[in-house]
């Protein structure tokens, strides 16, 4: 400890005690010349003196630092070169880590974000990411080691004066209180008053929505609003920086105790059998989440004991850190299961980007290795001076590699600063909600520093080695660096070229069902609490006002629309091999309005009890002998008859090959869940506001929701649209570090052997012979990295399978076409300094040095 | 008769010992180890004054400034309280070792 203390002290006041060694030294040496002795160097003695103190590496490191600065300003193109080099690598990677970063690492703007924990309902055999409400009062009064539980019920609601529908978040009155929201006007909800609350019809807007939908008007605190018809009095806008624990944008927030007021009949707040309602506890200090979910469980098994339906055997919540944008990611999801499948899902995805921006990072470090390389060979005189005065390898190669670490620190702060402003540009351009703040943080920073570490590693450690070894004809390595960078930009291309495929197919093939013309109708009967009976009269009445509307082809029913957000997936095991089975409960005319052909059996007829039309991938993989008409299927405990066969219609999940249909008869059970569809024989923009009008003569309580298949078509495209862009850019850059690569070391063997080259001109070679020469010894490691590149996307894209829409991730045409486009721009690089070696003029040549 | 450079574990046991019967400045302790030596060893600059500043370091020593035979301003090395102990026990290594080489020495 002490010796730490005094070391530093050394630091400290290293001029001092260097002086006084001098002079210990110096006395010495008077003393010793008495006795007429000879000695060496002083300085050489006092360095080693001074290796005692232990900050001999500190002064040697400042010199290298300073040297470095010296050679790197002397040539500022070659610097240049390289920091843009690496900073498009490092910056890739920042902005990557970025996104991660505040998704996953960043707590979300609200009070101790790190207690909150999010609970969801799981079981060995169930899962629901959401509880009822009953529920959570229960276990609101009886937690103890949970400070506080709130909660909410996601919806949509209707603005007077507004054609989009809000998106509200009907809270309980702790909520914006438990995580310290902040208000710009006027007050939040009193945190004690959810008993009063739901005679309250008050509303909390969100910042966005004042300003774009009020003008930002100062005196809206105590104005009234239309809502669902309904009016409601303003108490507060949150400031721009809240936006709760729910991922998007939420216009506005309600006690959840006045969800009834807005959606008449709602029962929300009493049935037990729902699940519509997202839970968070607060930990006490001091607690643990072991320790809450221990007692839920608990809670848990009470409430089983008093409501045996409505809880699942075994069941317990399962706990996650709620403070964090992950945790408020993801739809609500109830199935059998674990649940797990769509983490596991965005996990992979994830891997797929870290991977593939790695690629880059290692491109750009293989072009800038072979660039030192290069630049090892004109240094060779300095470096042979450096060498005979006496610096050692060591110390010449620590020197080499300060440089190099000098351009990875410049690299990581231009990386910095370009991955800053991807990441802002790509959050402003999406609809991301305006809380979400992409300016850097430390992590970001200190990644960038970390990354910039590693490529220093990677790029410079291994030519510092060849260079202070003196070994210029370093060809093994640049073959090796040339190759590594053929492979990465390789498999960018290709999961590029697949991306597209994926695109191209997306929007050119057949998916199985017509959706251009056809307007789905979501009247939300069950946040309407409309009971099965309700429900039945009310979307018998919808329908037949519809059918005798005009422009209107054919109407029909299902609880999933096609494209749309709800999905009930049933994972089967079958011989091994899981099947995602998407369930859908539709009437006869489902079929007919989708335009989904029936390929053998018959549709369903009115009367069907227990029968189920399957999809025909789903007859070929569960009874491959196509004797699938009248077999019997298990759902759950109750068989179905299958009576026919549709065609594939990849309604639920466009993207996942892996995904089969199974369609049911809508029962009463399923109607007040149900969606309209209508099929127009016009365009079908047109009909959107008779429908309106339609819906409001039938019921005026109703607020359903429309939407054009087209558009929810459209909104399922941008996301492979964004990749496909981003990763066709990414094999871009890799693409043009390659080919400079490859450019710069034709340019440098030709320059190398011009000589050679002249005498065989002069022996009579022609032009061809002449480029083979100089192409030759770079055949071989293209070759070998394409052959590695195309491996490593075969391997890579597996994890992509199922979100390319049916396109194979072996696509030969992807593969080929990536193949060529890099063979095309190879060849291109290698000709264009290669034909300098055509220009040799024997003569010339000869009389070279 | 050949001059012998020290080992250098040796070298810190030797001035810590010339160091306990009172303060010397470098140029000293190393003639003292000459002369006790009966000038078979000696020490070198090259050696000396990295091994003081280890002592220095390691807080065995301290360096004060006094006045030299010759009139000048130099450093006096004097034993800390740390130093004595370190002595002990390295003199107690020593003699641990150098008795059990004596050993096979005289049985082999």
């Amino acid at each position: 400890m002490t010796e730490l203390f005094r070391r530093v002290r050394y630091l400290l006041n290293r001029r001092r005690y260097d002086r006084e060694l001098a002079d210990d030294m110096e006395f010495h040496r008077e003393m010793a010349g008495r006795d007429g002795r000879n000695f060496g160097s002083t300085l050489r003695l006092r360095e080693e003196a001074r290796d005692a103190w232990g900050w001999t590496w500190l002064d040697r490191f400042g010199q290298d630092l300073r040297y470095a600065t010296r050679v790197l300003l002397k040539s500022p193109g070659f610097t240049l070169t390289a920091v843009l080099t690496l900073a498009a690598g490092i910056g890739v990677n920042v902005a990557a880590f970025g996104f991660f970063d505040l998704f996953a690492l960043r707590p979300l703007p609200v009070r101790e974000p790190e207690t909150i924990l999010r609970f969801q309902r799981r079981s060995p055999q169930n899962y629901s990411t959401h509880v009822s409400y009953p529920a959570l009062e229960f276990y609101r009064e009886h937690s103890r080691s949970l400070s506080a539980v709130f909660g909410l019920a996601q919806t949509r609601l209707a603005l007077e004066g507004r054609d989009k529908l809000l998106r509200a978040d009907f809270v309980t009155a702790n909520y914006l209180a438990e995580l310290g929201a902040p208000i710009t006007l006027g007050n939040g909800f009193d945190p004690g008053s959810d008993a009063a609350a739901s005679t309250q019809s008050v509303v909390v807007l969100s910042h966005s929505l004042w300003e774009s939908q009020f003008a930002s008007d100062p005196s809206i605190v105590g104005k009234t609003v239309r809502l669902n018809e309904r009016s409601a009095t303003v108490i507060g806008v949150a400031a721009r920086t809240f936006g709760g624990l729910t991922s998007g944008s939420t216009d506005v927030w309600l006690p959840i105790l006045s969800q009834p007021y807005y959606f008449r009949g709602s029962e929300l707040l009493t049935t037990i059998s729902e699940d519509s309602v997202m839970m968070w506890g607060r930990l006490r200090p001091g607690g643990t989440p072991e320790l809450a979910e221990a007692e839920m469980k608990s809670l848990t098994a009470e409430l089983r004991k008093k409501h045996p339906s409505a809880f699942w055997e075994r069941e317990y919540l399962a706990s996650e850190p709620g403070g964090y944008v992950m945790a408020a990611q993801g739809r609500q999801a109830k199935g059998n299961g674990s649940g797990e499948h769509h983490k596991q899902e965005i996990y992979t995805i994830s891997a797929l980007a870290g991977c593939l921006v790695m690629l880059i990072l290692a491109v750009a470090c293989g072009n800038l290795g072979n660039l030192l390389l290069a630049r090892g060979v004109a240094r060779e005189r300095e470096i042979a001076i450096r060498v005979s005065v006496g610096a050692g390898r060591g110390r010449l190669l620590r020197q080499l590699f300060t440089e190099s670490l000098l351009l990875a620190m410049l690299g990581s702060v231009a990386g910095l600063a370009l991955g800053a402003l991807t990441l802002r540009l790509l959050i402003r351009n999406t609809n991301a909600p305006a809380w979400l703040d992409p300016s850097p943080d430390w992590r970001m920073v200190a990644f960038a520093l970390f990354i910039g570490f590693a490529a220093a590693m990677l790029f410079g450690f291994t030519p510092a080695l060849q260079i202070a070894r003196q070994r210029h004809r370093a060809t093994a390595l640049r073959q090796i660096l040339i190759g590594g960078q053929v492979a990465g930009s390789c498999v960018l291309l290709i999961v590029a070229g697949l991306l597209v495929r994926a695109l191209d197919r997306m929007l050119y093939s057949n998916p199985g069902f017509e959706y251009k013309q056809v307007v789905a109708i979501d009247p939300r009967l069950v946040a309407h609490g409309y009971a099965p009976e309700n429900a039945r009269s009310y979307l018998r009445a919808l329908q037949d006002r519809l059918r005798a509307a005009p422009g209107v082809a054919s109407v029909a029913l299902a609880t999933h629309p096609p494209l749309g957000r709800k999905a009930t997936v049933f994972s089967s095991d079958t011989d091994g091999r899981l099947t995602n089975i998407h369930t859908n409960h539709v009437d006869s005319e489902f079929f007919e309005t989708m335009r989904i052909p029936i390929l053998r059996g018959r549709p369903f007829e009115a009367g069907d009890t227990q029968t189920a039309v399957v999809s025909e991938s789903m007859a070929r993989r569960l009874w491959p002998n196509g004797d699938e008409l009248g077999k019997q299927l298990p759902m759950g405990a109750t068989k179905y008859t299958v009576v026919g066969v549709a065609g594939n219609a990849r309604a639920m999940a466009l993207e996942d090959p892996d995904a089969v249909e199974c369609y049911f008869l809508a029962g009463a059970a399923d109607l007040p869940g149900a969606s309209v569809l209508v099929r127009s024989s016009v365009a079908p923009e047109s009909i959107t506001a008779m429908i309106r009008t339609v819906s409001k003569a039938t019921d005026p309580k109703v607020t359903p929701e429309i939407e054009l298949l087209r558009t929810a078509f459209g909104r399922r495209l941008e996301g492979v649209q964004r990749s496909a862009l981003a990763v066709t850019l990414l094999g871009g850059i890799a693409l043009l570090l390659a080919c400079l690569g490859i450019v710069g070391l034709v340019a440098y063997a030709v320059s190398q052997r011009t000589k050679e080259i002249g005498i065989r001109m002069a022996l009579g070679a022609v032009p061809t012979q002449v480029l083979s020469l100089v192409l030759r010894q770079f055949s071989r490691p293209v070759v070998i990295g394409l052959l590695i590149g195309i491996a490593g996307a075969a391997a890579l894209s597996q994890l992509l399978r199922r979100q390319l829409y049916g396109v194979s991730h072996l696509d030969p045409i992807a593969y080929s076409a990536a193949v060529a486009v890099f063979a095309i721009a190879a060849v291109l690089a290698s000709l264009v300094p290669a034909r300098r070696a055509l220009r040799v003029n024997p003569l010339d040549a000869l009389r070279h040095d | 008769m050949p001059k012998i450079d020290m080992p250098s574990g040796a070298l810190t046991l030797l001035i810590l010992r010339v160091l306990r019967s009172g303060p010397l400045h470098g140029y000293a302790i190393a003639q003292r180890i000459h002369v006790l030596s009966s000038d078979v060893l000696r020490v070198e600059e090259g050696a000396l004054y990295p091994a003081l500043q280890k002592i220095l370091l390691k807080g065995w020593a301290n360096a004060e400034w006094g006045i030299s035979e010759t009139n000048r301003k130099v450093r006096f090395y004097r034993l800390t309280p740390a130093g004595r102990k370190q002595l002990d026990s390295e003199l107690s290594d020593y003699h641990r070792v150098h008795e059990a080489i004596q050993s096979v020495l005289r049985s082999a």
